[in-house]
C-alpha cells in the first residue's frame, strides 16, 4: 500500500541525509514528482515537511554538542526566512517546466560540488550522538555580515523555490567568508534550515500545496531514518554513501531533463 | 561575542526541537495506524495535526530563543528573534494564494 511505501522512501531519504549532510528534500521532491505523478509545486511543499523534520531531529543533536552558533544562525535567518517566504509566494506564478529545469540544475550543481570534494564529508567530527563530549572549537568572530546575509537571502530564496535546505550555499559562505569554523558552519546551517523551510512551508500550506496524506508517512519515515543515520554515521564509510547519493541525484537530474524535453516519462 | 557558549540556551532550544519532532512523529504515526483500521476523518485529522505541529516547531523555537535572549538583557538578539518571528507571521498572513 501507498503509505507503507512512502514511510520506506522517507526512511531511506532520511538515512541518506543524516549520513551525508545533504537534506532529504533534494531527493524527495523529484521522486514525488517523477514517480508519484505529483505536480512539482506540491511535491516541493510536501517534501518541505520532511526537510523541517530532518533539521529538527539533527540540530537537536548538534545543539547538545554545543557546536551551533544560535546567535549567528538567528541573524542569518532574518535573510533566509525572508528569501524563502518571498519565493514561496512567487512560486505560484512559475510554470512547471521552469521549476523542473531549475531543480535539475540544482541536482547537477550539488553532484558536482560533492565530486569536486572527492566525496569527502564536510563535517569532520562525526562522533556518535550518544557521545556528549565537548568539541573543541577555536575562538572566532563571524565577519562580513553583509555578505553572509546576502548569501543567506539567496539560499533562502532557493529553499522556498525548490523545497531544499540550501546547505551547499550557506556552509561554504560561513566557512570561507565569515571566518566561522567548519563544524560550527555545518551545525548552524542545519539549525537554520528548520526556520527557513517553515517560512516557505507555511505559504505552501495555506495555498494547499502540502499533501497531508503524502507528507505524514514521508515525515514518519524521515524521522526514523535520520535518527538511525545519525547513529550509523561513525561506523560507515561516508565516502561510498556520498557516491551513492551522487548516482541517485544524477539519475534524478537526467530523469527530470528527459521529462522536460519529451513531456513524458513520468509515473 | 557571537560564539555560542551557553549550555543553558543550547539545551533549552534543543529540548524545544526534540519535543516538537517527537510529538509530531507520534501524532502522525498514530494517524497512520488509525488509518489502517478505521475508515473516517480521525486518521486525516491526526496526520494534519502532526504536520502542523512540525511546521509550528521552528516558530516556537524562535519565540523561546527570543524570550531567553530578552531575559539575559541581550536586546540586540532579542530584537533579531522578534524580526524573524515577524517574517514568519507575515508569511502566514500573505500565504493565502489561489487554490
Amino acid at each position: 500500500m501507498l503509505s507503507a511505501f512512502l514511510v520506506l522512501l522517507g526512511f531511506f531519504a532520511g538515512m541518506l541525509g543524516a549520513l551525508t549532510g545533504i537534506g532529504g528534500g533534494v531527493l524527495l521532491t523529484p521522486i514525488l514528482a517523477l514517480h508519484f505523478g505529483i505536480p512539482i509545486r506540491q511535491a516541493i511543499g510536501t517534501s518541505l515537511v520532511a526537510v523541517i523534520t530532518t533539521s529538527a531531529a539533527s540540530s537537536s543533536i548538534h545543539l547538545q554538542r554545543h557546536t551551533t552558533d544560535i546567535r549567528l544562525g538567528m541573524t542569518l535567518e532574518l535573510a533566509t526566512s525572508l528569501g524563502a517566504a518571498v519565493t514561496a509566494y512567487l512560486v505560484a506564478y512559475f510554470n512547471r517546466n521552469l521549476l523542473e529545469g531549475l531543480f535539475a540544475g540544482f541536482l547537477l550543481y550539488s553532484s558536482l560540488t560533492i565530486l569536486l570534494r572527492r566525496g569527502k564529508v564536510k563535517d569532520h567530527d562525526e562522533g556518535p550522538p550518544t557521545n556528549n563530549r565537548e568539541t573543541e572549537i577555536p575562538a572566532y568572530e563571524p565577519q562580513r555580515y553583509p555578505l553572509g546575509l546576502a548569501a543567506s537571502l539567496v539560499a533562502g530564496g532557493l529553499s522556498g523555490l525548490l523545497g531544499i535546505g540550501g546547505g551547499p550555499i550557506k556552509v561554504p559562505v560561513m566557512f570561507i567568508f565569515m571566518n566561522v569554523p567548519l563544524i560550527v558552519a555545518t551545525a548552524t546551517s542545519n539549525f537554520m534550515i528548520g526556520v527557513t523551510a517553515a517560512a516557505s512551508a507555511i505559504v505552501y500550506y495555506r495555498r494547499g500545496d502540502i499533501l497531508i496524506e503524502i507528507a505524514a508517512p514521508l515525515a514518519v519515515g524521515v524521522f526514523l531514518g535520520s535518527l538511525l543515520g545519525a547513529r550509523l554515521a561513525p561506523r560507515i564509510h561516508t565516502k561510498y554513501v556520498m557516491y551513492l547519493l551522487v548516482a541517485v541525484m544524477l539519475y534524478l537530474a537526467g530523469h527530470l531533463f528527459f521529462h522536460l524535453f519529451t513531456g513524458a516519462g513520468a509515473v | 561575542m557571537s560564539q555560542s557558549r551557553e549550555p543553558g540556551l543550547d539545551r533549552i532550544v534543543a529540548l524545544v526541537l526534540r519535543v516538537g519532532a517527537f510529538g509530531s512523529f507520534f501524532i502522525m504515526l498514530a494517524g497512520l495506524l488509525v488509518g489502517l483500521f478505521v475508515q473516517g476523518h480521525l486518521a486525516t485529522r491526526l496526520e494534519r495535526a502532526g504536520v502542523l505541529l512540525m511546521l509550528g516547531t521552528p516558530v516556537v523555537r524562535v519565540v523561546v530563543a527570543g524570550i531567553l535572549f530578552l531575559r539575559e538583557k541581550d536586546w540586540k538578539y532579542g530584537a533579531i528573534s522578534f524580526g524573524v518571528l515577524t517574517i514568519l507571521l507575515l508569511s502566514a498572513l500573505f500565504g493565502i494564494g489561489e487554490h
